[in-house]
């Protein structure tokens, strides 16, 4: 398998200039005789198909839901990084690009991250441009805030619905292509397979979700846009429609799969409450900056949290890292907090959370202040829970967020099938081993508006692209395909249903392949994984038809792919024998619990090849190492 | 861009119109208290009303035919905006309830359609009652003949279907304007979170100082029976 | 454990657009008071799954955060149900009791017709939006971001009416299924911004023209919109928009 990453040679600052430079063009007059297929409207696919049609290519969008506008990114609250340095501390690419690549524990490629800090200001002016009514000083220009741990302010937000803001912003950017024709908007359609014709990616193969038809759609390069695969855990922060079958059809046609064991896990989310639980809702870690965490010390004690004196109460956070506390990033405080559980000091009905206690701020600040601060997080925390943050403390415990792993691909965005371009969160690209805070919607943005566009291009005028048709082999194999293995799902004609399925693989994922790992339990996980598949099989029912709106078979697909994506995100966390960013291998940690990373033998991209799935899921190793010429790697610490 | 007459039969337009002309016609109606309440004056006052208006001469015309025009165009628009709205929703609630709120859902403002058609089917019988009901010829003091449409509007309210009939639509009036007041305010694109609360509050007196003002008249006649009531002064 | 108690659904079933479609009666005896809404509905599918008797009931869902909009139940005959400012994912189960009949029924109107039982298809708004609901920027072009100031308060009530989600309560709750509060919102938003200025007019025109194609009745002032939209977006929208079509249009100024 060719791993190259056609990263530009050069100093780290004139990479993405110099590639501009070199890059061929394609001229206005041809952009129009090219298709491009993008599938997802979320940051990322929605950037990309404006931009893709406003250059002039003739776009095909899809995404699953009913209006290009819901795609998840819609969900974002905490804001969108960039570099500008408005508020005048300091800021500059270089500390963005280098905060970005140590928050990922060394284990993504220098030169896309820099580039990716690079464009960080164009995003801003983009979207203010498009009309996002981004949080405003009283002089009239834009605020800025401090967000996970940063040591400047450099996240620019609107309310806590920042993630709206940008997104509505793409989509109206895509809705005007489509009133100028040159987008053609499919929404609840949902790709199900790639098609490669003499090696490129040449179409897709969808299913139209309201009239159950299979579809064949061609073009002279897809992008793929289609989101995280965090819902691998049943419940995660991620939207119920959020799955990894985009992707993960593609890695079955050939394209690698990289690092998917980094799987970041938030420390702020309301706890499950019942076995009904179908999602997790994520509160910001804003909270953090005045909520105390904390359990009790006694594992029996069972007083209302308000009852328990001062001396009884464990600080766990505040004791450990003195110099960080409450603030430490999201792996440390999503693994301690299951490290207390563990031991038996969770509280609340499940004993699965732990407390976040606002007590002592609004004794020092008054409630007023606190409300200021927090009050809609507050408001939405009693509407869920039905207590009351401002009485009694919180009950939070960690839940999955964001995948950082997914489609391999170069510094092109092409992964290793040419005219496949992966971009946003479906892409392993440029968050190594764990994602800061705010930087999800920055790299969306980036890939969509500012790089996609202009490496599809040179990959149009670089290939000879030849006529193909919808009737060529290829796409009745991919259509068979999709068919066949819905058929397979209905003939199962099982007793158990999808979601219990789902609940069981996100039970092992969680437990296993989730906040720590070990060897023992990742084993126990692909094997029980593969015994889960296997039952799934045999058993799984699906109600209705194909032929119609129906639900339970998209989840069932879904569920499927994850059912071979849970075994292979176990395989790559077993294979990774060293811990980083989110990923903890409980073998190594030093003797206080930190992630222990081992660059000597680790630094590489693990890039899987799919083989097959015959009772196990064959997968091949191929590793993209990662060179370090312009930082210097160093130990994390927040003690 | 559309056309003026385009514009105006937009959905927009199509609400510019029922404000501007529901805004007329409570000018008018304003103007037609004002009026009414002169039998409370003077033997002559409100003869003498009446006769001067009949005397503008040409002004008159003017005046009427714009009149009929606002209220013809205002139940035009009215009653297509409701047609629309049953195209709009061509199958129904099976439960239906209001939100409450910040809401303007009430009796009144659903109504509008029905207090409206009332009010149309009123102004027919009104006109004919009283534009060309025959009345004897009275003398006023300036000399001048003039219609006694003093002495028909008493003998009128004497009779108990003219009286409580009268009561009744003016009381549906009062909830016409209950929502139509701060309606047109809106419609006339004068909403601001600030003060709409007030607008509001304010629409809704004014519609029952209209109502009790309009139906004041026929109930004190029937009651008081005519020329013996206290604050009628008959020749 | 909280306690669990029964609720008396009647949900409004239909194959498809073309079919009739009906209140069926349910009853589920297993509701927890920290269940929401939708998670009750997948309790009830559970159920109609492992029976095998009929298909599982379709509702449109996505974040079960209320932001995305998909979600759109109208529940005992109010969009969203009965608590203010919150979309049917945010509605818990505790805001009902023990014994309650809970009718369920789709947003409804011309312009949203039903797919599937309680799924309608909402394709009208974003052609709404496709007529000018964005500001005309191509990529690349923009200039700095702070080289024009906005007034705080002015970014504030733009931001406000740009929290729609487009869910299409204000439909569902108006009497004459009218659009006007969705329309006027993203107007509102964009018309305010010295960005969106330019287009101001050619905007605000081509989105109340298509809004009326699309089959959404007029706009009578019920402020019914208002009390369901799960954002709280006043109708002074709906005001500023018939503010900025006069001045485009009866007003005589060529834009
Ligand atoms: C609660 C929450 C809060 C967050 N807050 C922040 C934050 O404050 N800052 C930050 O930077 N990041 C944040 N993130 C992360 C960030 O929102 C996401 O990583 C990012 O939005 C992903 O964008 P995307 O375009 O890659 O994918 P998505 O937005 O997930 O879009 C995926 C698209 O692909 C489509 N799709 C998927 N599969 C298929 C298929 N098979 N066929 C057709 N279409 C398909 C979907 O319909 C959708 O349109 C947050 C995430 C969550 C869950
Ligand atoms: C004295 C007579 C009348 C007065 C003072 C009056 C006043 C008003 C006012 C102020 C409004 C609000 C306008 C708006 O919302 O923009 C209104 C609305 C309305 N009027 Fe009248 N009106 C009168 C007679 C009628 C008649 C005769 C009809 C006949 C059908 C009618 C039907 C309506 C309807 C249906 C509306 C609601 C329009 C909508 O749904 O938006 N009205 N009226
Ligand atoms: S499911 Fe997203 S708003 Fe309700």
């Amino acid at each position: 398998m060719n791993l190259d990453s056609k990263v530009p040679s050069g100093p780290l600052k004139n990479k993405w200039s110099k590639h501009l430079n070199d890059i061929k063009l394609v001229a206005p007059n041809n952009k129009r005789k090219h298709d491009v297929i993008v599938v997802g409207t979320g940051l990322a696919g929605g950037s990309a198909a404006a931009s893709l049609a406003e250059l002039g290519y003739n776009v095909k969008s899809f995404c699953i839901q009913d209006s290009a506008r819901r795609a998840h990114s819609i969900a974002a609250q905490g804001g969108i990084n960039a570099a500008k340095n408005y508020p005048n501390d300091g800021d500059t690419i270089w500390r963005l690009f280098y905060d970005t690549i140590k928050g990922g524990d060394y284990r993504s490629r220098e030169s896309n991250t820099y580039r990716l800090a690079e464009i960080s200001n164009e995003i801003i002016d983009q979207a203010v441009a498009q009309g996002v009514p981004f949080a405003r000083e009283y002089g009239g220009l834009l605020a800025n805030r401090s967000f996970g741990g940063a040591q400047v302010s450099r996240t620019f937000y609107a309310r806590g619905q920042t993630g709206q803001q940008l997104l509505l912003g793409a989509y109206q950017a895509m809705m005007r292509q489509v009133h100028e024709g040159k987008i053609e908007m499919h929404t609840r359609h949902e790709m199900l397979d790639l098609v490669i014709i003499d090696g490129k990616a040449r179409g897709i193969v969808t299913r139209d979700l309201v009239s159950g038809e299979i579809q064949r759609w061609m073009a002279d390069a897809v992008v793929l846009a289609s989101g995280g695969y965090g819902n691998a855990f049943y419940l995660s922060t991620n939207a119920k429609n959020s799955n990894v079958t985009a992707a993960w059809r593609c890695h079955k046609r050939g394209a690698a799969f990289a690092n998917p064991c980094y799987v970041q896990i938030h420390p702020t989310c309301i706890p499950v409450s019942g076995d009904y639980q179908s999602k997790l809702t994520l509160m910001s870690e804003s909270l953090r900056n005045d909520g105390r965490v904390w359990v009790p010390k006694d594992k029996e004690d069972d007083r209302h949290p308000n009852d328990i004196p001062e001396d009884e109460r464990y600080y766990y956070l505040e004791e450990k890292y003195p110099a960080f506390g409450n603030l430490v990033p999201r792996d440390v405080a999503s693994r301690n907090a299951k490290i207390v559980c563990d031991e038996g000091m969770g509280v609340g009905q499940t004993g699965r959370a732990v407390y976040l206690d606002f007590r002592d701020a609004i004794k020092r600040e008054g409630q007023k202040a606190i409300s200021d601060k927090y009050g809609n997080l507050f408001e939405m925390y009693e509407n869920i829970t039905d207590d009351n943050p401002y009485e009694e403390p919180m009950r939070i415990f960690p839940a999955v967020h964001y995948t950082m792993g997914g489609l391999w691909v170069d510094y092109n965005l092409q992964s290793n099938i040419p005219g496949l371009f992966v971009a946003g969160e479906a892409n392993f690209s440029d968050h190594g081993a764990n994602r800061l805070g705010a930087s999800a919607l920055m790299q969306g943005l980036s890939d969509g508006y500012f790089i996609i566009p202009y490496t599809i291009g040179n990959y149009i005028a670089d290939t000879d692209l030849d006529e193909v048709s919808k009737d060529h082999e290829a796409f009745d194999e991919a259509a068979n395909n999709a068919q066949s293995q819905i058929d397979k799902l209905f003939d199962v004609d099982g007793d158990k249903s999808v979601v219990e399925f789902h609940r069981e693989l996100g039970q092992i994922m969680w437990d296993k392949v989730g906040i720590s790992r070990s060897e023992e339990g990742l084993k126990e996980a692909i094997s029980e994984i593969q015994d889960l598949r296997e039952e799934f099989w045999n058993n799984v029912r699906v109600p209705g038809e194909s032929s119609n709106y129906n639900k339970y078979l998209e989840f069932a697909g879904r569920v499927a792919d994850f059912l071979e994506l849970g075994e292979l995100m176990a395989k790559d966390a077993l294979h990774r024998d060293e811990s980083c960013g989110c990923h903890l291998r409980a073998e190594h940690q030093t003797e206080e619990g930190e992630a222990l990373r081992n660059d000597e033998d680790y630094s590489y991209v693990a890039a899987w090849e799919f083989q097959g799935v015959n009772g196990e899921l064959q997968e091949e190793l191929h590793k993209e190492d990662l060179e370090f010429d312009f930082v210097e790697l160093k130990q994390r610490s927040y003690k | 861009m559309p056309s003026f007459l385009d514009a105006l039969k937009s959905q927009v337009g199509r609400k510019i119109l029922t404000g501007v002309t529901g805004v007329g016609l409570i000018i008018f109606i304003i103007f037609h208290l004002a009026t009414n309440l002169q039998v409370f004056g003077d033997v002559h006052a409100f003869n003498e009303a009446a006769h001067a208006l009949e005397s503008m001469g040409w002004l008159l015309y003017v005046l009427e035919a714009g009149l009929a025009i606002a209220f013809l165009l205002h139940a035009y628009v009215g009653i297509s905006i409701w047609w629309n709205r049953r195209k709009a929703r061509p199958e129904g609630y099976e439960k239906y309830q209001s939100k409450g709120g910040s809401s303007h859902m009430s009796w009144a403002s659903r109504s509008m359609i029905f207090t409206g058609i009332v009010l149309l089917v009123f102004l027919v019988i009104h006109i004919d009652t009283f534009k060309f009901g025959a009345t004897e010829m009275v003398t006023l003091p300036g000399g001048e003949e003039a219609r006694d449409l003093k002495g028909l509007m008493l003998s009128t309210f004497q009779q108990p279907l003219y009286a409580f009939g009268y009561t009744a639509v003016m009381i549906l009036l009062g909830f016409h304007l209950g929502h139509g007041f701060w309606s047109a305010f809106t419609s006339l694109t004068m909403k601001h979170n600030k003060y709409s609360a007030l607008i509001y509050t304010v629409g809704v007196i004014f519609a029952v100082l209209m109502a009790v003002g309009f139906l004041f008249i026929p109930l004190y006649i029937y009651f008081g029976e005519g020329c013996e009531a206290a604050l009628i002064l008959c020749q | 454990m909280a306690d669990t108690f029964t609720v008396h659904l009647k949900i409004w079933r239909q194959d498809g657009p073309e079919q009739p479609g009906k209140l069926v009666d349910y009853t589920l005896d297993k509701v927890n008071e920290h269940m929401s809404f939708l998670e009750m509905l997948d309790v009830l599918n559970e159920e109609i799954v492992a029976e095998g008797k009929e298909e599982p009931i379709e509702f449109d869902y996505d974040c079960r955060e209320g932001i995305c909009g998909s979600c759109n139940l109208v529940i005992n005959g109010r969009a969203h149900g009965p608590k203010d400012m919150t979309c049917t994912c945010q509605l818990h189960m505790r805001n009902f009791s023990d014994g309650d009949t809970i009718v369920i029924e789709p947003f409804r109107a011309k312009a949203f017709p039903v797919i599937k039982d309680l799924v309608v298809d909402r394709s009208a708004f974003d052609r709404i939006i496709e007529a000018g609901g964005y500001v005309s920027v191509k990529t690349g072009s923009a200039p700095d971001a702070n080289s024009i100031p906005i007034d705080k308060t002015v970014a504030d009530t733009a931001f406000d009416y740009a929290t729609c989600i487009g869910c299409g309560a204000c439909v569902a709750a108006c009497p004459n299924s009218s659009a006007s509060l969705f329309t006027g919102a993203k107007l509102a938003h964009l018309n305010r911004l010295p960005q969106g200025e330019p287009e101001r007019k050619k905007r605000t025109v081509a989105m109340v023209e298509q809004m009326e194609e699309e089959g959404f009745g007029d706009c009578s002032n019920y402020a019914e919109c208002e009390a369901v939209c799960p954002k709280g977006i006043s109708i002074s929208a709906i005001a500023e928009m018939r503010r900025n079509y006069v001045k485009a249009t009866l007003a005589g100024t060529e834009a």
